[in-house]
Formats: structure tokens, sequence, C-alpha cells
């Protein structure tokens, strides 16, 4: 079957490999419909998580087809129309039954890597490195999706693919931020990143009962996109002082939570950036987490700091002194998709959330290469590239 | 947290048939006077249940089992008593025994995408043997 590979440091191409095959009995197979480029992808396209293999299959977040099932599965019939979780997870282990199911126990086939670097392992991810189990990904006409009656949800009629695409990942990762996060009604909510996940999380906050909302970007395209279809304010940080724009707009308390939607790449104006970007290039940090300090600085005393962008190491100049003497609780964790799929496809039934709008650009998969450079560059107001397998 | 003394596991781990392989495992260990690191999991599943259903290569090396605390399960602990058995090893059997006792299956990789090459020589030698090796 045709599949996007990874070839090397900002090198992708088209690729024949094996069709996947049912390994485990709670396994199906899904034929892909539609696939989608994600900004913690670009962390792995550059090189900046060295774990990934020349030939390994990218794409986490996906709608298709079952075509095959497992012995065990019984959720599921050939010919369902399923979106599934970025995260593989069980849906046994203590951690399942918490219902923090990125934490899986069982859902990565390479424990040790992850386990020597964080002390701990996380569970397993489509597309997304060894380090989280080597899974191929999405980006291919076809795809084996392990523990199938924990991870894949069946579409509501109602939901076009396009919707419950970003349902895998983006809307699930979003909605976490907010409600992990601690958004009560009434809340100030801050958000850094008005990409997929960032609006996102916006509009969980909202639905949450957040009072105002308020998303930080500096492409005016995202940012109209979030006005128009999040319906959230906005701060444009190239021009004006985030900072003080945050304190003006909440009385000087500053935001009640701050949710992170940017990851290790994360820019800035000004000489942090150059900083950072030196520090990150020399391997003396591994990533730049310029809009978690903002976020941490920003928040109001006793608030709340999530953090959703990627990270895979160690940061310098974490500002820790404002986090202990403002009293603030900082929180993060990959998806747990498992947790919100079903709800959000119930929100989408019912046109509460929308997100076709996130999908700028639309291609066959043999054009990934290009949906990926295009959204890398942000070249013609890209926000997703969805491909077509 | 309740710590069951070790003489007090291995007699509730006989009702599982564990304590004989442990046991005898255990006698090796103190006659060859070797001290092999512990490894432990946290498996979700109570302590009865894990005794009584341990995977047959957990069997053949030297087993503790303690009650979690906070109805988190059991904690496992395991070594080869006589160091045959590489640590790496202990690690991957216990890992596999936790999905066994927990999901009934050990995940598999999915199927190969990659071609070798010289930088990815040392990421291809420890993805080759999942599950083994870390800090559990």
């Amino acid at each position: 079957m045709k599949a996007l590979q990874w070839r090397g440091v900002n090198k992708l191409a088209v690729g024949e490999v094996p069709d996947p095959e049912i390994r485990n009995r709670g396994d199906i197979i899904v034929k892909v419909k539609q696939t989608v480029t994600c900004g913690s992808d670009l962390h792995l396209l550059g090189g900046y998580i060295p774990f990934m293999e020349k030939g390994d299959v990218l794409g986490h977040e996906f709608v298709g087809e079952v075509v095959e099932t497992g012995a065990d599965v019984q959720r599921h019939r050939i010919g369902d129309r399923v979106v599934v979780s970025s995260f593989i997870a069980c849906g046994k282990c203590w951690f399942c039954s918490q219902k923090e199911y990125s934490l899986c126990d069982n859902g990565n086939t390479n424990p040790a890597i992850t386990e020597t670097l964080w002390g701990q392992a996380p569970g397993g991810c489509f597309g997304y490195s060894h380090a989280m189990g080597g899974n191929p990904g999405s980006h291919a006409e076809y795809i084996r999706v392990p523990f199938a009656d924990v991870g894949a949800f069946t579409v509501p009629d109602e939901v076009t693919d396009q919707r419950a695409l970003f349902a895998s990942d983006s809307a699930s990762t979003g909605w976490m931020g907010a409600d992990l996060g601690g958004v009560q009604p009434g809340d100030v909510v801050a958000v850094w990143g008005a990409g997929a996940v960032g609006q996102m999380a916006a509009r969980a906050a909202m639905l949450l009962g957040a009072d105002r909302v308020m998303v930080i970007d500096r492409y005016d395209n995202r940012l109209h996109q979030v006005e128009k279809h999040v319906g959230a304010e906005t701060i444009n940080y190239e021009q004006t002082n985030v900072a003080l724009e945050l304190r003006d707009r909440t009385g000087g308390r500053g935001p009640d939570v701050c949710i992170e939607a940017v990851g290790m790449e994360a820019h800035t104006p000004g000489p942090q950036q150059a900083y950072d970007q030196v520090k990150q290039q020399l391997r003396l940090q591994t990533d730049r987490p310029s809009a978690v300090r903002e976020a941490v600085h920003a928040c109001r005393k006793g608030g709340s700091v999530f953090v959703l962008g990627v990270f895979a190491g160690f940061v310098d100049k974490f500002p820790l002194g404002a986090l202990m003497n403002k009293g603030l609780t900082v929180r993060g964790a990959q998806m747990h998709g498992q947790r919100y799929i079903p709800m959000l496809l119930e929100r989408m039934a019912k046109g509460e959330l929308t997100t076709e709008h996130l999908a700028t650009h639309v291609m066959p998969l043999d054009e990934a290469p290009e949906g990926y450079r295009i959204f890398k560059e942000k070249e013609d107001g890209c926000v997703r590239s969805v491909f077509l397998p | 947290m309740r710590r069951i003394p070790r003489t007090v596991l291995a007699g509730a781990a006989v009702a599982g048939g564990v304590a004989a392989a442990g046991f005898a495992v255990r006698r090796r260990a103190s006659t060859t006077g070797g001290d092999p690191r512990w490894h432990s999991v946290t498996v979700f599943r109570p302590l009865d249940d894990v005794g009584a259903n341990l995977p047959e290569k957990l069997r053949a090396l030297e087993v503790q089992l303690h009650p979690a605390p906070g109805d988190r399960g059991t904690e496992v602990r395991a070594r080869s008593a006589g160091g045959e058995v590489p640590d790496g090893e202990v690690q991957r059997v216990l890992r596999e025994s936790r999905s066994l006792l927990e999901v009934g299956d050990v995940l598999q990789p999915g199927g190969p995408t990659t071609t070798p090459t010289p930088l990815n020589k040392p990421l291809r030698a420890i993805t080759r043997r999942t599950r083994t090796g870390g800090l559990s």
C-alpha cells in the first residue's frame, strides 16, 4: 500500500509499505478515509525527537472504515465508520481505570526509551516515533488499530468525515486542556497558539462556561478563524505586549487558566527567541519553551497552567520562582482521547463543535510531502493539510 | 502502605501455585550468595488473582507479591536469583506478565516499514527487543 514515510530530517516521500495485518485479537484494520497533519509532526520532521527510523509512516489523526476485525473485537464490525484516538490504550490498567489513557501501561511496545528519558513510560501513539511504540501511522491507505474496542469510536451519521477527523486528536487534546486545566464557569482563559489544538481548547473553555477566552498567535488568518469559528477574543503577539494586554483585559488579575498549545518549537519576538534557538541548536536544551514561560508569568495568583504542546526533554530558564511564589498549578499530558471522543462526537452531531474550517488544504496522499511543506511554512493560510489516501 | 513480610507473601502466593517455584529459586539464590537486582511492576489486579494466574515465564524467576496501596492492585517484584537471566529480560518478562494479567494479551509491534541505516542502527538495536531494558 501507499504511505507517507519519514526518510530523514526534513525529508518525506510517499512509498510502498506492507499492508497492515491483525497482530492481536483486539485489533482492527481501518481503511483510512481522511488523515491530517499535526503541528507535533513537525518536531519529528525537523529531527527534534530523535527516535525516528528511515521509512517510518507518519500520521496520528484520522477517520476511516473498518475492513477487518480481530477475534476479540466486540464493538466494531466491518463497514463501521470510525474515528480513532491517537494514543493507544488497553482500557484495563490502573491508568486507564483513571481515564488517563495516554498513560496506559500496556500500549507502548518500546517502554524502555521513555522510561529512561522520563522515569516512566506513557502509552503508545500512532506514527509518533519509536519512543511512542513505533506504530505505523495513518498517512497510509490502511492502518492497524490495536485495542479497537477501547480506542476506536463509531461516527454518528450526522457527523461528516471532515468534522469527525478532528475528534481523533485536535479536539480531544484541546478539550483535555480546558477540562484538566480546571476551567470553571466565569473563568477567564488564555490560550497560547491558534492552531487546531489551540482553537479547540478555546472552544472547549467556552463550552465549559468560561466568561472570557483569549487566544494568542501571530498569524492573522488563524486569529481570524478564532474570531469567526470559535467566537473567542484574539491577541496578536507581534503587535502587542501579551503580558500587559492580559493584565489589562483581566483587571490586573491575570487569566485564571492558561493553556499552552504551542510546544517545543515556540516562537517569540525579541532576544528570547535567539537565545532559545541557539541553545536548542547546540543541544543545550532540547525544547524552546517561550510560550510556557509567558503563560506561567501571566497566570493569576493561584491559577492553573496546562501544557498541551508537545515537549520532549529539557528546557532552560523555566520560571520556577513564579510557579512557587504565585501558588500555581502546572499540569500537562498527552491526550486522553478515549475519555473525550464519545462526548465530542455528540457535540459535533449537535453542531456545538465544528471543525471543518481547520481543513484549509485537502489533497491526495500522493501530495502529502507538499502538504507538509505548506503546513510547516504556514503558506497560503494553511492551518491543517488533510490527505485523502 | 501495608507491607507483607516476604515469608507471608510467599505463603499467600501458594494459593496460586507460585510459591513452589519461588521458594525453589530463592533457596538457590541463598546458596550462591548472589544479590541480583529486583525489578518491579504494579499489576492492576487483586493479589490473589495475580498469585493464581502468574504467567509461566514469571514463575521461572524469584517472585514477591505485595498488595499495592490505594487499591492499585499488586506490586510484583522479580529477579533472577542466580543471575542467569539478564536484567533486561527480567524487565521484559515483568512487563509482558502485567499485560497478560491485565489484558489477557501482549500488544505486538506493528509491521516493519523501515530500512536500516548507519544512523538508526543504535535505535534499531533497542527496538528490536521490545519491552527490554529501562528502569522497571
